[in-house]
């Protein structure tokens, strides 16, 4: 209320972090939820169209992620910056989950993520987009397509394997590696 | 699988991604709950899913998705206790014990913040009140300043409508003395004989503001490039002032509203003169109209 009538000398709310948006939602605060939104819907439709390749379903998906964190803005553990990587994340969990129309496995608050990037900023987001497909880009083929077939199409590693010829071990291997490579690329 | 030997990483990416067996993952997930150390290398790999999940293409979401989501927000709100106004601290706190922690960053990442988490945990309660406290300060201040604002609006919108008043029943006068359509009568006593009616004029006159109203009655019309001219003679002896021309209707009626004339001049008489059409700076003889 103070806010809205001026009285405080906040930063404006495109400005604030995560966990202080975060608050404002758990207090009700539709503009600060549409904030949130306005930071990360971009991303959570992405994936989720990517998954789903359906522009109607990828809204739905949309969404609920956002309709989650307005209810259970507690269930989103705010560390520095990570909501935006947890949402894009919980965007594909879900939207597998609607491709093979089950029910979520996991509750949201039971997903840690660590990621040492401050994904609220729109300037460090976009960069790190950028070096993150520079990366996968570099990738040998059979490594980033298993990782894109386990990932966004939701396959599984005996699936994988079953349309690739590979051995299961293997699939794993290549997820691991993929994996590995994105990681270092960033610590470098 | 136990709490001594660590779930392998590709395991950990699997079931990350959800995509192990409804068994399998449980027995992870119970894991994991147990084990710190394979609760944050998955945090890990989560955190190398968020990454990886930005690598797609960018869409933005149709227009219309955020009014939807804005509605069903509404629908859907909020009734929070006064008590959890105060802003709470911006990071979460870890899991109960026997739990993995949550938002976990790599080894080196997690050093550099548990001092910070310490101290901000301390602090920020206190940082909380402290804002708060002042807020409420601030408000009292706006709120007895808006008060005082609002008495000011009113009386000055007290004063406005008085003045709007006045100057409605002023415009109403003017309007009635130079109508000419306004008839125009002055009562003397009754004549035992019948006379013709002879030139009059009323002056009034405020010295201190300037302010002169002249109405006359009965003036004879005069001849063509001729007018009547009104003057003011000063008390102190000066030269007579040129107080306004004015030409009669064709009942004999004529005024001079507020002419333009000096402020705190003491008027000792007032003429009327006929002049060349413009009127003069100096009065043409003779004065055929005059009063003090």
């Amino acid at each position: 209320m103070y806010r809205d009538m001026g009285l405080v000398n906040t930063p404006p709310l495109s400005a604030q972090d995560d966990a202080a948006l975060l608050a404002l939602v758990k207090r009700g605060d539709e503009q600060a939820m549409a904030t949130l939104f306005d930071r990360y819907s971009k991303v959570v439709y992405s994936v989720a169209l990517r998954v789903l390749r359906d522009p109607a379903s990828a809204e739905d998906i949309l969404q609920e992620v956002f309709m989650q964190v307005w209810r259970s803005p507690d269930g989103f553990v705010a560390t520095r910056g990570s909501l935006g990587g947890w949402l894009a994340v919980v965007a594909r969990n879900r939207s597998i989950d609607a491709l093979r129309r089950k029910k979520p496995m996991d509750q949201v608050e039971d997903m840690a993520l660590a990621a040492p990037f401050n994904l609220a900023n729109e300037a460090e987001r976009n960069n790190m987009m950028e070096r993150a497909r520079g990366i996968i880009v570099k990738l040998p083929v059979e490594q980033r397509k298993t990782l894109e077939m386990a990932f966004f199409d939701g396959l599984t590693h005996s699936e994988i394997a079953e349309m690739t010829g590979d051995p299961l071990g293997t699939v794993k291997t290549r997820i691991r590696s993929a994996l590995t490579t994105l990681r270092k690329a960033f610590q470098a | 699988m136990s709490a001594t030997r660590h779930i392998e990483r590709e395991d950990l990416a699997l079931f990350a991604m959800q995509l192990l067996p409804k068994d399998e993952h449980a027995l992870i997930a119970a894991h994991v709950a147990q084990c710190a150390e394979c609760g944050q290398a998955l945090a890990e790999v989560q955190g190398d899913f968020a990454v990886y999940a930005h690598t797609v293409d960018m869409h933005s979401p149709p227009a219309q998705a955020k009014e939807r989501l804005m509605k069903q927000v509404a629908r859907e709100k909020k009734t929070v206790p006064v008590e959890r106004v105060a802003t709470p601290p911006l990071e979460f706190v870890g899991r109960s014990e026997g739990t993995y922690r949550t938002g976990l960053g790599s080894g080196a990442y997690l050093a550099e913040e548990e001092p910070k988490r310490n101290w901000a945990a301390k602090v920020f309660p206190w940082v909380g009140w402290a804002v708060a406290a002042a807020v409420a300060v601030v408000a009292g201040n706006l709120y007895h300043e808006r008060d005082a604002l609002l008495s000011r609006m009113t009386a000055q919108a007290g004063r406005l409508d008085q003045v709007s008043a006045d100057a409605a029943a002023a415009k109403q006068v003017m309007e009635a003395m130079t109508d000419p359509a306004a008839k125009h009568v002055t009562l003397t006593k009754a004549p035992s004989t019948p006379t013709p009616p002879v030139p009059q004029g009323r002056a009034t006159y405020v010295a201190e503001k300037g302010t002169l109203i002249f109405l006359a009655s009965n003036m004879e019309p005069l001849q063509p490039y001729k007018t009547y001219e009104l003057w003011l003679i000063p008390a102190d002896g000066r030269d007579p002032i040129p107080a306004g021309t004015f030409h009669p209707d064709e009942r004999g009626n004529a005024s001079v509203i507020l002419p333009p004339l000096p402020k705190g001049i003491e008027a000792k008489a007032f003429g009327v003169t006929v002049e060349d059409e413009g009127g003069s700076q100096t009065p043409t003889m003779p004065i055929i109209m005059a009063g003090n």
